[in-house]
C-alpha cells in the first residue's frame, strides 16, 4: 500500500510540473491565438537563472525564486515588446508570430547553451534530499515542494481571473479581442501581462524540475510536448483543464512506466497517443471552455 | 519564342546545368552538392505545405527517415527488390501521415505542429531503441547499391537519379501549385473562413497537402538510403527540421525558387563558416529568421525581386 502512495506523490509531482507549462501555455493562447513554442524553452531559462542564483551566487532560496519568476517573466515580457507587438500592429496573420516564437525559442537555446553549455547542471532541492512522511503519504521533499508551488500558482491564478478587473479584461480578451477592445480594454497591456506571467510560470516550471533531472538545455523540448497535450486533454478553455490535464498525463505516464511491459523509453509516445485519442474523440479536452455550447 | 519553348528550354538548360555539375565537382565538392540536392528537394515539398498550404508541421525529417529507413529495412531484412520496397516505403509514410493529421485537424488552428513535433521526439527514441530492427543508435550500413536495368546507382550515375528527383519533386509542385487543389491550399492559408465559404473543404485539403508533402519527403529519403548506403537516427532529428523551416523562411516562403535559394544559402553557409562560428551558426540563424519575418517577410528571393525592379526602372 505504501508503494501505492509513493506512486501518487510521483504522479503528483510530474502533473504539478506538466499543469505549470499547461498553464504558461493557455495564458499566452488563450488571448492572442498563439501556440507558443517557446514555454519549454522558458522553463529552461528558469532552470538555468536557478543554478546561477542558487548554486553560483549561492543566493537564500525565496529570493532566489523571485529573481526566476521576474528574470523570465521580464523575458517573456521583452520577446512580446520587440517581436510579437510590432507584428501585431501591422495586422501580421497568426502563422507570422507562431513562426517568430518557434525562431525565438531556438534564440533562447542557443543563447543558453552559449551561456551555460551542454553539460548537465546539478541544482539543489531547497530543503535538502531527505524524505518526508504524513500518513500513508511520503516521498521527497522536492515532491511536495513542486507539488505546494503548483497549488499556490493556481491558487493565485484563480484568483486573479475570478476576483480582479484585470483578470476579468483578461477572459474577455480570450473571448473576443475586437469586441474587448471597443469596450476599452487594453489589448496590448493584456498581451504583455500574458506574456510576463507566462514566461514566470514556465520559469519556475523549470525551476522546480531542475534538481530531480539536472537543468540541461535538451530539457526543454519534452516540456514542450507534454505541457501542450496536457493543455488538449484538459480543455485548453478553462485553467482547471491544465490541472486536469496535467494529473491524466502524469497517471498515464507513471502507470505505463510501472506496469506495462514496455521498454522505459517508449513512455515517451504517451503524451503524442493522448493528444491524438483526446484530439479523436473529445477535441475540447476534458472540460469544456466555460460559455461554450 | 514561345511560352511552352520557353519553359522547355528553361528545364533543359536548369537539368544541363545541374549535371555539368557532377562533374565540374569532385571528391568533397560531389559530397557537399549530393546533400544539397536533397535538401533543396526536401526544402521544396516542405515549401509546398508550408508557404503554399500554411501548415507549420515539425515532421519533414521525420518522413525523410521513415523513407530511408522503410526501405532499407524492407531490403536488407525483408530480401524485398527496390521497386516493391519503394512502394511500401511511400505506402508506409502516407499512413503515419493520415494518422497525425486526421485529428490534428479536428480543430482550426496550428494543433499539427504540436503533434508533429512529439511525433518526431518519438521517432528517434524508436529508432533509437529499435534493437536489431532499425540497428540502434549505430543505424544500419554496409548494405549494397541497388541496380536499375543493370546500372548500379553509385558514384555519377547516382547523383544524376538525384538531380532527377529535384527537377522531378520540382515539376510535380509546380504543376500542383497551379491546379485548382494548388489555389485551394493558398486560398485556406490566405483566409480559412473564405476558403470554406467559398466551398473548399479545409480539414480535407489539409489533411491531402500534409500527406502528399510528407510522402515527397518519404521519396526523398529513399534516396538518402543509398547516398552512403548508411541510415542513422540523429540525421533525421529535430535539429535539421528546425534549419528547414529556416531555409524556407529565410529563401523566401511560397516560392519554389525561394525553397532552393534558402537551402542553399543556409546549407552551404556552415560549410564555409563551420570553423569559425562552430555551434554558434544556429543562434545566427535564428535570429536571422526573426528578422526575416519582421522585415523581410519574402525573403531572399523577394529582397532579388526589388533589386530587379529597382535595376529595370533606372533608364
Amino acid at each position: 500500500m505504501t508503494d501505492a502512495f509513493e506512486l501518487l506523490m510521483s504522479i503528483g509531482e510530474a502533473a504539478s510540473i506538466y499543469a505549470l507549462v499547461a498553464l504558461s501555455y493557455m495564458l499566452v493562447l488563450r488571448p492572442t491565438g498563439i501556440i507558443n513554442f517557446a514555454v519549454g524553452e522558458w522553463a529552461l531559462l528558469g532552470a538555468f537563472l536557478s543554478v546561477s542564483t542558487v548554486v553560483t551566487l549561492k543566493l537564500p532560496y525565496p529570493l532566489a525564486v523571485l529573481l526566476v519568476l521576474a528574470g523570465v517573466g521580464a523575458i517573456a515580457w521583452l520577446t512580446e515588446r520587440l517581436t510579437i507587438r510590432p507584428m501585431v500592429e501591422r495586422a501580421a496573420p497568426l502563422m507570422t508570430l507562431i513562426l517568430l516564437m518557434l525562431a525565438v525559442d531556438i534564440v533562447y537555446r542557443e543563447a543558453a547553451v552559449w551561456g551555460y553549455g551542454t553539460a548537465n547542471h546539478f541544482a539543489p532541492m531547497p530543503f535538502g534530499s531527505g524524505r518526508v512522511e504524513f500518513g500513508p503519504f511520503g516521498g521527497s521533499t522536492q515532491s511536495l515542494v513542486v507539488i505546494a508551488a503548483t497549488v499556490l500558482v493556481f491558487a493565485a491564478t484563480w484568483y486573479f481571473f475570478e476576483r480582479t478587473v484585470q483578470g476579468k479584461a483578461f477572459e474577455a480578451v480570450a473571448i473576443d479581442r475586437t469586441v474587448a477592445s471597443l469596450m476599452g480594454i487594453n489589448l496590448a497591456r493584456v498581451t504583455a501581462l500574458s506574456f510576463f506571467a507566462a514566461g514566470a510560470v514556465a520559469g519556475l516550471a523549470g525551476m522546480l524540475q531542475a534538481p530531480l533531472t539536472t537543468a540541461s538545455y535538451l530539457m526543454g523540448l519534452p516540456l514542450t510536448i507534454k505541457g501542450f497535450s496536457a493543455m488538449v486533454i484538459g480543455g485548453a478553455g478553462r485553467v482547471e483543464g491544465a490541472v486536469l490535464g496535467g494529473l491524466v498525463l502524469a497517471a498515464s505516464e507513471r502507470l505505463v512506466l510501472r506496469y506495462a511491459p514496455v521498454p522505459s523509453a517508449f513512455a515517451i509516445a504517451i503524451p503524442l497517443l493522448l493528444l491524438i485519442i483526446f484530439l479523436l474523440v473529445r477535441p475540447t479536452g476534458i472540460l469544456k471552455a466555460k460559455g461554450a455550447a | 519564342m514561345n511560352g511552352a519553348m520557353r519553359t522547355a528550354t528553361a528545364w533543359i538548360g536548369g537539368a544541363a546545368l545541374l549535371v555539368g555539375l557532377t562533374y565540374v565537382l569532385g571528391g568533397y565538392g560531389l559530397d557537399i552538392y549530393r546533400k544539397l540536392l536533397l535538401t533543396a528537394t526536401l526544402a521544396l515539398s516542405y515549401n509546398f505545405m508550408f508557404g503554399f498550404a500554411g501548415q507549420i508541421a515539425l515532421s519533414h525529417y521525420t518522413f525523410y527517415g521513415i523513407g530511408a529507413y522503410s526501405v532499407t529495412i524492407l531490403m536488407t531484412q525483408a530480401g524485398w527488390s527496390l521497386p516493391l520496397a519503394a512502394l511500401a516505403t511511400i505506402g508506409i509514410s502516407a499512413v503515419v501521415a493520415l494518422a497525425v493529421a486526421i485529428p490534428a485537424n479536428r480543430l482550426e488552428g496550428f494543433y499539427l505542429a504540436l503533434a508533429t513535433l512529439a511525433l518526431a521526439q518519438i521517432f528517434i527514441v524508436a529508432l533509437v531503441q529499435g534493437g536489431e530492427f532499425t540497428g540502434g543508435a549505430d543505424g544500419i550500413f554496409g548494405f549494397k547499391s541497388p541496380e536499375i536495368f543493370g546500372i548500379p546507382l553509385s558514384g555519377t550515375n547516382f547523383v544524376i537519379a538525384l538531380i532527377g528527383l529535384f527537377l522531378g519533386t520540382l515539376a510535380v509542385l509546380q504543376f500542383l501549385g497551379r491546379s485548382y487543389f494548388g489555389r485551394a491550399c493558398r486560398a485556406i492559408r490566405d483566409n480559412p473562413r473564405a476558403a470554406a465559404a467559398m466551398g473548399i473543404n479545409v480539414a480535407r485539403t489539409n489533411i491531402i497537402v500534409f500527406t502528399l508533402t510528407s510522402s515527397l519527403a518519404a521519396i526523398a529519403g529513399i534516396f538518402y538510403a543509398f547516398a552512403d548506403r548508411f541510415v542513422n537516427p540523429y540525421v533525421f532529428g529535430i535539429e535539421p527540421m528546425f534549419l528547414l523551416v529556416f531555409m524556407v523562411i529565410v529563401g523566401g516562403t511560397g516560392r519554389h525558387a525561394g525553397a532552393i535559394v534558402g537551402a542553399t544559402v543556409l546549407f552551404l553557409l556552415p560549410e564555409f563558416l563551420g570553423d569559425i562560428v562552430g555551434r554558434r551558426y544556429i543562434l545566427i540563424y535564428g535570429l536571422l529568421v526573426v528578422l526575416a519575418l519582421m522585415f523581410q517577410p519574402n525573403g531572399l528571393i523577394g529582397l532579388y525581386d526589388q533589386l530587379r525592379h529597382r535595376l529595370a526602372r533606372r533608364p
